[in-house]
């Protein structure tokens, strides 16, 4: 004989949306046809379902607005942020040049960015090799064939880039962290050459995001201090620690970028004496 | 090199869909087109990563979900509509037809759930899907989808019955819900 408080809410609730298995619905069949007030609430519950559906399914008529379809079939390649990224370059070249380089806008943007960049170099900022770093993370990041140019697996990866820039590459570890080595790629930079370690996020059910760390022999005058700036959505960390220049930059909340500065700061190869960042 | 034109017909194809749990989620008819503008903006920006044998619409309810946790944290006032501004809402609803009074009161028990359980409730009742499905949308067991499936039906029941109408988890300052059914 069935007793009322066989059965919880929880199985009512699973078997009314049908997830119970045959044997289990069955039992709970039969207990319903013993509890009237049991019987009482799964109607209720049923009705609440239904007066939901009816609430939102006129929505599955309306006419779909304009913009979200323009919004579908317009969307390019590049992201906003990287266009973003291109018109804060742009705008620095507009100021250091004067406005009568504002035409260059029409056709010549990426040519503009560069520009910015050896333009703020001139100016003896910190800012030119961490806006090349900008630069070079939103013309691979979006690129979905090749991101990059040696993959992660590669043992050579880290010795090739070693080889090429002159200082130690580690292929910091980020996965503590939520993010993947993809790889590698080598780089023009001002005053030689450059190293791009991309990552992506590990997490299979969210969007994948890619974080980029660039690696530079610093110049003598360099400023070592760790510091933040943001460029839209582009969120970059970048200092000079034991002969090696670095800037990690993404499209993620400040915090999270921190995070794996920390984690990239406490892994690099050379002897640790400053403090640990902090923001 | 952006998504194929194939792809495009699939999103085009799901934003009537789309369109529904947002309205269901966030309730004014412009905010909710907001977040299926972003879920079909990430999902542009991410199609390489859409795995073609998987279902596209739980693809995109999942990217909605992560959306709107996102706006949430963003903007907590898209989580919390003050009661004053509810008639100015609903009066922007064009799908409210003749019976407002039990329409409304259903609205205010579904608005007054924790994001949690609402999402679950309304992915299994109104989206249709099975608990496994729901638990893949959002990232949690399928016996977390159950339970909160379950405490959602209990605790809007109780609501639109009247009962302890003071008890919800943002009931602070609220009038109380009238009896309607």
């Amino acid at each position: 004989m069935s007793r009322p408080d066989d059965f919880s809410d929880t199985d009512l609730s699973a078997w009314l949306d049908g997830e119970l298995d045959a044997e289990r619905r069955m039992q709970v069949d039969a207990w319903l046809h013993d509890n009237p007030e049991a019987a009482a609430r799964a109607r209720l519950w049923a009705a609440d379902r239904d007066a939901l559906r009816a609430r939102l399914n006129p929505v599955l008529g309306e006419a779909v607005p304009p913009a979200l379809i323009h919004t579908v079939w317009q969307h390019r390649a590049h992201p906003h942020w990287a266009q973003a990224a291109m018109v804060a370059g742009l705008l620095v070249a507009g100021a250091v040049v004067g406005a009568g380089g504002m035409w260059q806008w029409q056709g010549q943007r990426a040519a503009s960015a560069i520009a910015a960049a050896r333009a703020t170099d001139a100016a003896g900022t910190p800012a030119g090799w961490v806006q090349r770093a900008a630069l070079a993370h939103s013309v691979y990041v979006p690129e979905p064939r090749h991101p990059i140019e040696v993959k992660a697996q590669e043992e050579h990866l880290a010795r090739w880039l070693t080889r090429r820039i002159d200082i130690p590459v580690k292929l910091f570890d980020l996965r503590d962290e939520g993010f993947e080595l993809m790889g590698g790629r080598l780089l023009p930079d001002a005053g030689g050459k450059s190293a791009q370690l991309m990552y992506e996020s590990i997490d299979p059910g969210a969007p994948k995001q890619r974080v980029t760390v660039y690696l530079r022999k610093p110049d003598a005058a360099a400023p070592t201090a760790f510091s933040y700036r943001q460029q839209g959505e582009l969120g970059q960390f970048y200092w000079v620690e034991a002969g090696a220049g670095y800037a990690l930059v993404g499209a993620l909340p400040k915090e999270r970028l921190l995070a794996l500065a920390q984690a990239i700061y406490k892994q690099q190869p050379a002897p640790l004496q400053a403090s640990a960042p902090t923001r | 090199m952006s998504a194929p034109p194939a792809f495009r017909q699939q999103l085009l194809a799901a934003i009537p869909r789309l369109r529904r749990y947002a309205r269901s989620l966030v309730f004014d008819v412009q905010s909710a087109d907001d977040l299926v503008q972003s879920t079909l903006e990430r999902a542009l920006g991410h199609w390489r990563q859409f795995d073609p044998r998987r279902d596209i619409v739980l693809w995109l309810l999942s990217i909605a979900h992560n959306a709107h946790l996102d706006a949430l944290r963003r903007d907590r006032r898209l989580d919390v509509l003050p009661p004053e501004r509810m008639t100015e809402v609903l009066d922007a609803q064009p799908t409210l037809g003749g019976d407002v009074g039990l329409r409304l009161d259903l609205t205010a028990a579904l608005e007054r759930l924790v994001p949690d359980q609402r999402s679950a409730l309304l992915l299994v009742l109104v989206e249709q899907l099975s608990y496994a499905e729901a638990a893949e949308v959002l990232q949690v067991p399928a016996g977390t989808v159950m339970s909160r499936v379950s405490r959602a039906r209990v605790a809007m029941r109780e609501w639109l019955d009247g009962g302890a109408a003071g008890d919800g988890p943002r009931a602070a300052g609220r009038p109380d819900l009238r009896r309607v059914i």
